[in-house]
């Protein structure tokens, strides 16, 4: 079977394990309350990891988009509350903030050529720093945090009637769309193309440059989504805000199955994976288990998926090579003989 | 003799982080007189530095092999998180004290260990393995302590570590100064060392020529476990407590004053004390400007700038190289070379 | 100049020169429309040069080049692919976590406004193997398939570019014989439908079997053109070798040396690699095992060195079993120069001492301190012992010529006690002087009575420093030369299975 068969079989296994464990042996998980909460927690971590997909799947990754994230939010807070502009100038100037962090890494890593991790880790710096700067600051100088009472960053923390969020819902039309355009799109097959075997794409005529920034892009793109969806459920931008999400993002694509050599994976996988995460921390809190406890076993459950896609990568190399197939081959021939 | 062979360029560019260093100091003492230049100021800008350079000391071992280890920040937490635990459950004795140091040393090796046996084993991306590893190290902190904060504010032995001054200069600064001799010793004097620059330089030619590539990988992760172990003791005597997330994201400055200190992300390349370096350049960044009255709000940003600019020019510089390499086929695609023969 | 209609490619004059030496020299090339062309020559008799002048890999110096009758010029691989040129590479170039469809697609996908037309792309792909008849999917994901398969799928890669030329370089090299058969009826449909296929391989009994013409070259000359009905293989060979080589080179006078046996070798199987073989090499004998790529020398060269496992067999030092790894054999006394020797070799950017003393630390070391003066003087030695250009071990390897990197990778062993040395493919890509210094090495090494097991694919180089040759076959020893005068073409002949095989069994 396929790797990434046998990937979606065991993270979906996981999954529905954990949440048939906690709906069997609480009441509380399956109430809809709980249900559409634990959605919402999952939306914010959930954006971000659809972005770090598409960079993982080139063979990237981008530590930077949990501070791109924050550095939106605290360019809306900063328009918003200093500037009093208007919602919707913010919005942009953040939108236009995310686009250009996007195109900062892009240029980090295809053009400079600096390796995935070191360049994002460098921007993760730059955007922290960035945030800083334009942090808000009180009559004294210190930088303070202040609640925005804006009608539509509010609307962005809202929920339908029945109780789902607006988050979730923008996180599943996000996951729709971008697993749309890995799986039906020319820039999609690309995306895989470049990860999977650089060379020969770029043989048949695909840009690696273009490839990278576009993910890279799309990437900060998610960051802006998941900035306004958080701004409408804190109503503030501290200057932390975001940093480290990366890392529960991260984990989720590998649950999900993106391997970090690229060409492998999808945003299913990694919705699923952020559910597990989601529903372990979730099932964690309601059981007064320890939180660290979800931190091992999270750690743990990637570890083991790392050594799992390792041992199974060896185990195919050694059978599709020719000596390997001539040797089971001549094997066979001699069992069939006796 | 050699020096007489290398040009005034090349003599620059082989002492460009001395250069770089004597430059930036030059200019904090003009513009900061009798502020930067003094003894006291040094006595900090080394006092915060030396958890990093025990750090660096450990993690420049599977950088130098091409691989990477971020659960420094981690172990030092675990490791002194143990010590204390040990201390106070001795009934704060001095056997406690050693006790205590050794045990988080060794679960600190142990840590390194397990991990460079995982590496080794099976290709896995050292960046992501250690990532997780760390969460699950984090985690087993938080359980071993309870999440309790751990007050270690007795017996001397132990508190002197962080807080003593030996001839004016703080004790941290000298365990370092041990710790970099015996890493520095490794790396350039003993055999052990002279495998890390094989294996990291050609894996498979090391392989060949005997080399137990295996081993050397654990070890390599040992040394950076145990001297993320020494830095989390040395850390919570400075604190006089453990506290789980104190080293929390040193991983990543480790990392910035590796990767600026020169040492190549792809192995076999760079010199600890270039490392160590690396971080005294940003220790004394940091420091300068803050002396300047540059807010701390700036720091990061510029840590960001000047990683990027130090990668940036170690790969053109091996752009350069590989250029050299390929002068007669420059013309064509490189990815046509491996096709030559036949 | 008159032009053949049925030729599709037309080569005429090309000169190649790298750094004033000529790859290929005033050569004259033509493929016609829908034949089978095979080129033959030696290592380095410029194959690989004229193709990529062909592909637009090199830019040639002279000549010009007519495709479908009108001059064209190919200065890059877009030129050659857009008019119909494709070639299929030893090493494949598909991304193996796609679909068929989507690797015969890549690039040229078909989309509106970038939204794939997975159905009509898919219909297409299912048609195009429909019509060959392949043993594939559209929708099956590259890396599941076979190696053969693979093929047929750069194969349909190349068609639906509409290439009219089909450039396949040692395409059975890595295919088992069932596979290769399979491939062969493909060339036979491909010929069929029209289209030209330009064939390379060391397989004398493939290219014998399959091309309709076959264009030998010989040192960048053209030296004939032979059409299907004249094929006579061992004239096509001594037109590869060349007759007015001189007897001294052409040809060499072997014999069985009655020195002690150092390395004795029985019944060595690895399976899917090499089967059952038995020699045994003695103290000053140069050892060669020759055969073609892929026949499973280097596999019995490494696992007598331990880096491979076996499966059965032994193998004695001495006449002493001894564990199975390299760092027993090196304690032993062995030593091994790798095929590659960037990959194997070397570690590029450490210097030619650090290189060298990799294998030396047990004397230059005490209780694992390093003895830097030692160290250094090793170097210094090795610059000394192997004539490095330049002569400074200080220098990081990977700033070296080819041969000079050799030297170092010598280096290492030359500075050791050895018993023996396994020698893989010594002189790839080395210019010729340097060439001639490492057979010196080779020969002062075996004077020194060192046991040397040499594997080379270059049956000039095996006539230069051979006392005895086994040659292997489909991973079998199938001929042992001992004695009496060799010369290149009985070595071609055993070596493509053209002649037969005879092997006087080692006497005991």
């Amino acid at each position: 079977m396929r790797q990434e068969m046998l990937r979606r079989y065991i993270s979906f296994g996981l999954l529905a394990a954990l949440v048939l464990a906690f709906s069997l042996t609480s009441e509380f998980f399956f109430t809809s309350n709980n249900i559409y909460n634990l959605l919402r927690e999952s939306s914010i971590v959930g954006i971000l990891a659809i972005g770090i997909t598409m960079t993982i799947i080139t063979g990237g990754n981008d530590l930077s988009c949990g501070a791109l994230l924050g550095l939106d939010a605290m360019v809306i807070s900063r328009l918003l509350y200093v500037n009093e502009a208007n919602v919707w100038i913010a919005i942009t100037a953040a939108l236009a903030v995310s686009l250009l962090g996007g195109l900062f890494n892009g240029f980090l890593v295809a053009i400079l050529r600096i390796p995935d991790f070191i360049a994002t880790l460098s921007s993760k710096f730059v955007f922290s720093g960035l945030t800083l700067m334009f942090a808000i600051r009180s009559a004294t100088g210190m930088i303070t945090t202040k609640t925005l009472s804006d009608p539509t960053i509010k609307w962005f923390g809202g929920k339908l009637d029945f109780g789902l969020y607006y988050v979730t819902i923008a996180f599943f039309a996000l996951a729709i769309l971008s697993q749309f355009l890995l799986k039906n799109t020319r820039l999609g097959v690309h995306t895989y193309a470049i990860g999977s075997n650089r060379n020969s794409a770029e043989l048949s005529g695909i840009s690696y440059i273009k490839t990278k920034f576009a993910a890279f892009v799309m990437s900060g793109f998610c960051a802006f989504v998941g900035s306004l969806f958080f701004l409408g459920k804190i109503r503030a931008a501290d200057t932390e805000s975001g940093i480290g999400m990366e890392f529960q993002a991260i984990s989720a694509a590998v649950i999900g199955g993106c391997a970090f050599t690229g060409g492998r994976g999808d945003v299913v996988g990694t919705v699923i994976g952020v559910l597990f995460l989601k529903v372990l921390e979730n099932g964690v809190l309601k059981f007064n288990l320890s939180t660290e406890m979800q931190k091992v076993l999270t750690g743990s459950v990637i570890v083991i998926m790392l050594v799992f896609d390792a041992a199974y990568n060896k185990y195919m190399q050694a059978k599709t090579s020719k000596s390997a197939v001539i040797a089971r081959e001549k094997r066979e021939k001699k069992v069939g003989a006796q | 003799m050699k020096g007489k062979n290398l040009s005034v360029a090349q003599l620059l560019y082989k002492y460009r982080q001395l250069l770089i260093l004597a430059a930036l100091c030059i200019f904090f003492a003009a513009a900061l007189p009798g502020m930067f230049f003094t003894m006291s100021n040094f006595r900090s800008i080394l006092y915060s530095m030396s958890l990093y350079g025990l750090m660096i000391c450990g993690a420049t071992f599977p950088v130098l092999l091409g691989g990477i280890d971020r659960t420094v920040g981690a172990v030092a937490a675990l490791s002194g998180a143990i010590c204390c635990m040990i201390i106070v459950n001795s009934g704060y004795t001095n056997q406690g004290v050693v006790l205590g140091i050794l045990a988080g040393v060794g679960v600190g090796m142990l840590s390194g260990i397990i991990h460079g046996v995982i590496v080794a084993h099976f290709d896995i991306p050292a960046f992501l393995l250690t990532l997780a590893t760390s969460q699950v190290i984090y985690g087993l902190v938080q359980v071993t302590t309870g999440k309790e904060l751990i007050v270690v504010m007795k017996p001397a032995l132990f508190t002197d570590i962080g807080a003593k001054r030996i001839l004016e200069i703080p004790v941290p600064v000298y365990v370092l100064l041990i710790c970099f001799i015996v890493a520095y010793f490794l790396l350039n004097h003993s055999t052990y060392g002279r495998r890390i620059y094989s294996v990291g330089g050609n894996r498979e030619a090391s392989k060949l020529s005997g080399i137990n590539v295996k081993r050397t990988t654990i070890t390599a992760y040992m040394m950076s476990g145990m001297m993320a172990a020494i830095a989390g003791i040395v850390l919570s005597s400075m604190n006089q407590q453990a506290l789980s997330y104190a080293a929390d994201g040193y991983e990543n400055d480790v990392l910035a004053a590796i990767v600026v200190g020169g040492v190549s992300l792809r192995g076999g390349a760079g010199t600890l004390q270039g490392a160590i370096f690396g971080s005294l350049l940003i220790g004394m960044l940091n420091n300068g400007l803050r002396l300047m009255g540059v807010e701390s709000i700036y720091h990061n940003f510029i840590k960001g700038i000047i990683i990027i600019a130090a990668v940036a020019a170690d790969m053109y510089s091996s752009y350069q190289m590989s250029g050299l390499k390929h002068r007669g086929g420059k013309k064509h695609p490189h990815k046509q070379a491996a096709g030559e023969n036949q | 100049m008159m032009h053949n209609p049925e030729n599709l490619v037309e080569m005429r004059g090309i000169d190649k020169r790298f750094a004033h030496v000529y790859a290929l020299k005033s050569v004259d090339f033509e493929i016609r429309r829908g034949e089978v062309h095979s080129l033959l020559g030696e290592n380095g008799a410029g194959k690989s040069t004229l193709i990529k002048v062909l592909t637009g890999v090199y830019p040639k110096d002279g000549g010009e080049i007519y495709f479908d009758g009108k001059p064209v010029e190919i200065n890059s691989r877009d030129d050659a692919f857009n008019l119909g040129i494709a070639c299929i590479f030893q090493e494949l170039s598909l991304v193996p976590t796609l679909t068929v469809a989507q690797n015969i697609m890549l690039g040229k996908e078909k989309a509106k406004l970038g939204v794939l037309q997975k159905k009509s792309m898919n219909r297409e792909v299912s048609e195009l193997i429909k019509r060959f008849d392949f043993p594939l999917r559209a929708e099956d994901v590259v890396e599941t398939l076979s190696v053969a398969q693979r093929q047929m799928v750069e194969i349909l890669k190349a068609l639906s570019t509409n290439a009219s030329l089909i450039i396949m370089d040692e395409p059975t090299a890595s295919l088992s014989s069932k596979e290769s058969e399979m491939l062969f009826r493909i060339i036979g449909q491909l010929r069929e439908k029209g289209v030209s296929i330009l064939y390379i391989s060391h397989r004398l009994e493939e290219v014998f079997q399959l091309s309709d013409r076959i264009t030998v070259l010989r040192d960048g000359q053209l030296v004939g053109v032979v059409p299907k009905e004249e094929i006579v293989p061992a004239d096509v060979i001594r037109m590869m070798i060349g007759k007015e080589l001189s007897e001294a080179t052409a040809s060499r006078p072997l014999k069985v040396s009655d020195a002690h046996t150092v390395l004795q070798v029985r019944n060595l199987t690895r399976l899917g690699s090499f089967e059952d073989v038995s020699f045994e090499v003695k103290a000053g004998e140069v050892l060669v095992l020759a055969g073609l790529v892929g026949s499973g020398r280097t596999e019995v060269l490494r696992s007598v060195y331990g880096a491979d496992p076996i499966d059965s067999g032994t193998v004695l030092f001495e006449g002493k079993p001894y564990r199975h790894s390299v760092s027993t054999a090196i304690r032993l006394g062995f030593g091994l120069i790798p095929e590659d020797r960037r990959t194997q070799g070397f570690a590029p950017l450490l210097s030619g001492t650090r290189n060298v003393a990799v294998t030396n630390y047990d004397k230059l070391s005490r209780l694992g301190v390093v003895n830097a003066k030692k160290e250094k003087q090793l170097g210094e030695t090795m610059v000394k012992l192997v004539d490095l250009r330049p002569a400074n071990p200080t220098v990081p390897v990977g700033n070296l010529s080819g041969g000079n990197q050799q030297k170092v990778v010598l280096g290492k062993w030359l500075t050791r006690d050895l018993k023996v040395i396994l020698i893989d493919e010594p002189t790839v890509g080395i210019d010729v002087g340097a060439k001639d210094e490492i057979y010196n090495f080779i020969e002062q090494l075996a004077a020194r009575g060192v046991a040397v097991l040499l594997v080379s694919s270059d049956v000039a180089e095996v006539l230069r420093v051979a006392t005895r040759i086994l040659v292997m076959r489909n991973g079998k020893v199938v001929h042992e030369f001992n004695d009496g005068v060799v010369t290149q073409e009985n070595i071609l002949l055993v070596s493509s299975g053209m002649a037969e095989d005879h092997r006087t069994e080692a006497k005991e």
